[in-house]
């Protein structure tokens, strides 16, 4: 007998570690429309086929190494899919540098704007860490609420984040390859974006409108983003500071060079830049390097 | 009096989220009857309002000018070009003029009053194969009031494009569009013009 009990258990070291690694710890949850009003956990594979809302009462856990893959739907045909997490309530989504979360296209071939986004408005809580968000329209929006969006990967979205009237942490976050890295309207909002590396999206940081220079956008690196590497929207007429980044070089002319202000439309502000680093940020996120 | 500031608030709190949710994710629809022309002035105006204000824009192409002057009415569209001269004679049915700013003057005043249509800055080109006898036909933005309530920085953003495209630049462009991809040329315009 003891030795059946061996084998079994030297059977269960060797197939439990294989079947974690083969994605066998059970089926795909399918979600349609969605309303979560009291605790919920996601782990695994959870595929969304329409709108998920978190209510004001209820909590979302996503643990570590959850894939959360948003089907493709486009009902009212504006090119932008129509599956979203809307949270009101609680989310809580850590994931490790060993197994972040990721929210992307359950497509075969992704496009940005698959899905719609990750969106906070009026949320209770919302810890963001570790999660790689890709393929959406904005790979998060936060509106009217406190957030922190930590260690985390943005990118192939239309806007990789977004914010408007909020109190948010950005910190630490690779942001590549999106149209709009950071994009924000200020409207009273408290911001602290720093240590984040925006690099090779087509407009790094996109001030919309409404901003009177409260955001504090320090200590990133904000480099190589293809069109402009700071652009001010139409009707953002007060000047924009954002001090101490690194911008790939310290010529203020060079650095100029790439914003899009006054100097192409009288009625904007101006971008400033005031001590530009002399060296690049050290970001030590370890995880969406590979396929920058 | 506690219970007004209350509700004034929340009023207020509700309003913004409105504010917020509408400008979240609405996307403007361009028409386009699919010549090289309308194709080309379709991109300027969708990338122009893309890159400066972060609105999405979708390019949908119609099969004639008064199937986009329905759409239009439908709000299947949000803006196209139109010609003053096709406006006048072929959609409202009225009498050609031959003075081009009375033509521009007499159509935006019709589509105004009676159809809450309004016609931005012309251009600065006309499409004379396109106009009815008897009238000139100067191309310009049409677009839906309400769209212009919705996103009030439009008008002032489309009307940059005003009087910039005369009949020789017009040429150019086409000629590369012919030639080109009609994106990069109508994205190389509005760069060189230090328009995005």
């Amino acid at each position: 007998m003891s030795k059946y009990r061996k084998i079994l258990s030297l059977l269960l070291l060797v197939v439990l570690p294989l079947a974690g690694c083969a994605g066998l710890s059970g089926p795909a949850r399918n979600l349609g429309d969605t309303v979560i009003n009291a605790e919920e956990t996601w782990s695994g594979t959870v595929r969304i086929n329409g709108v998920v809302t978190v209510k004001k009462g209820g909590s979302l856990t996503i643990l570590p190494g959850t894939k959360v893959l948003f089907v493709r739907k486009d009902i009212d045909g504006d090119g932008i899919g129509d599956a979203e997490i809307l949270v009101e309530g609680k989310l809580i989504a850590r994931g490790t540098v060993a197994a972040p979360i990721i929210f992307s296209s359950a497509e075969e071939k992704p496009q940005p704007a698959d899905w719609k986004y990750l969106y906070l408005d009026f949320a209770r809580q919302a810890d963001i860490e570790y999660i790689i968000s890709e393929y959406a329209y904005s790979g998060i929006q936060v509106h009217f609420c406190k957030a922190k969006i930590k260690n985390s990967v943005f990118r192939h979205n239309i806007d990789g984040v977004r914010f408007s009237t909020v109190n948010i942490e950005v910190t630490g976050n690779r942001i590549y390859g999106n149209r709009h890295g950071i994009r924000y309207e200020e409207r009273r909002s408290r911001a602290e974006v720093s240590g984040n590396d925006i690099r090779n999206n087509k407009i790094g940081i996109f001030a919309v409108t409404r901003s009177v220079d409260k955001a504090n956008i320090h200590h990133n690196n904000i480099v190589d983003n293809d069109d402009y590497n700071a652009k001010l929207g139409i009707d953002q007429h007060h000047d924009v500071t954002l001090r101490q980044n690194w911008w790939g070089t310290t010529s203020s002319e060079k650095i100029a060079r790439n914003f899009f202000d006054k100097k192409q439309d009288e009625t904007l502000g101006r971008i400033r830049a005031p001590e530009p680093l002399a060296e690049p940020v050290a970001i030590t996120l370890p995880i969406g390097i590979e396929e920058e | 009096m506690k219970m007004r500031i209350t509700a004034l608030i929340l009023l207020g709190s509700l309003l913004m989220a409105t504010a917020a949710i509408a400008c979240v994710g609405k996307t403007l629809v361009v028409g386009t009857t699919g010549t090289v022309q309308q194709d080309l002035m379709a991109q300027m105006i969708s990338l122009l309002i893309q890159e400066r204000t972060g609105t999405t824009v979708k390019i949908v192409k119609v099969d004639s000018n008064m199937a986009a002057h329905d759409a239009l009415l439908k709000a299947d569209l949000d803006m196209y070009v139109e010609y003053t001269g096709v406006g006048q004679v072929n959609i409202l049915k009225k009498n050609p003029i031959a003075d081009s700013a009375e033509l521009y003057k007499a159509v935006k005043a019709t589509y105004n009053e009676e159809l809450n249509l309004i016609w931005l800055k012309p251009f600065g080109f006309e499409a004379k194969k396109l106009a009815p006898a008897g009238v000139a036909a100067e191309a310009a933005p049409v677009v839906r009031k309400d769209t212009l309530k919705k996103f009030p920085a439009l008008a002032r953003l489309i009307n940059k494009l005003g009087g910039r495209i005369d009949a020789v630049v017009i040429g150019e462009l086409e000629t590369a569009a012919k030639t080109g991809e009609i994106k990069k040329v109508a994205r190389e315009f509005l760069r060189s013009n230090r328009l995005i």
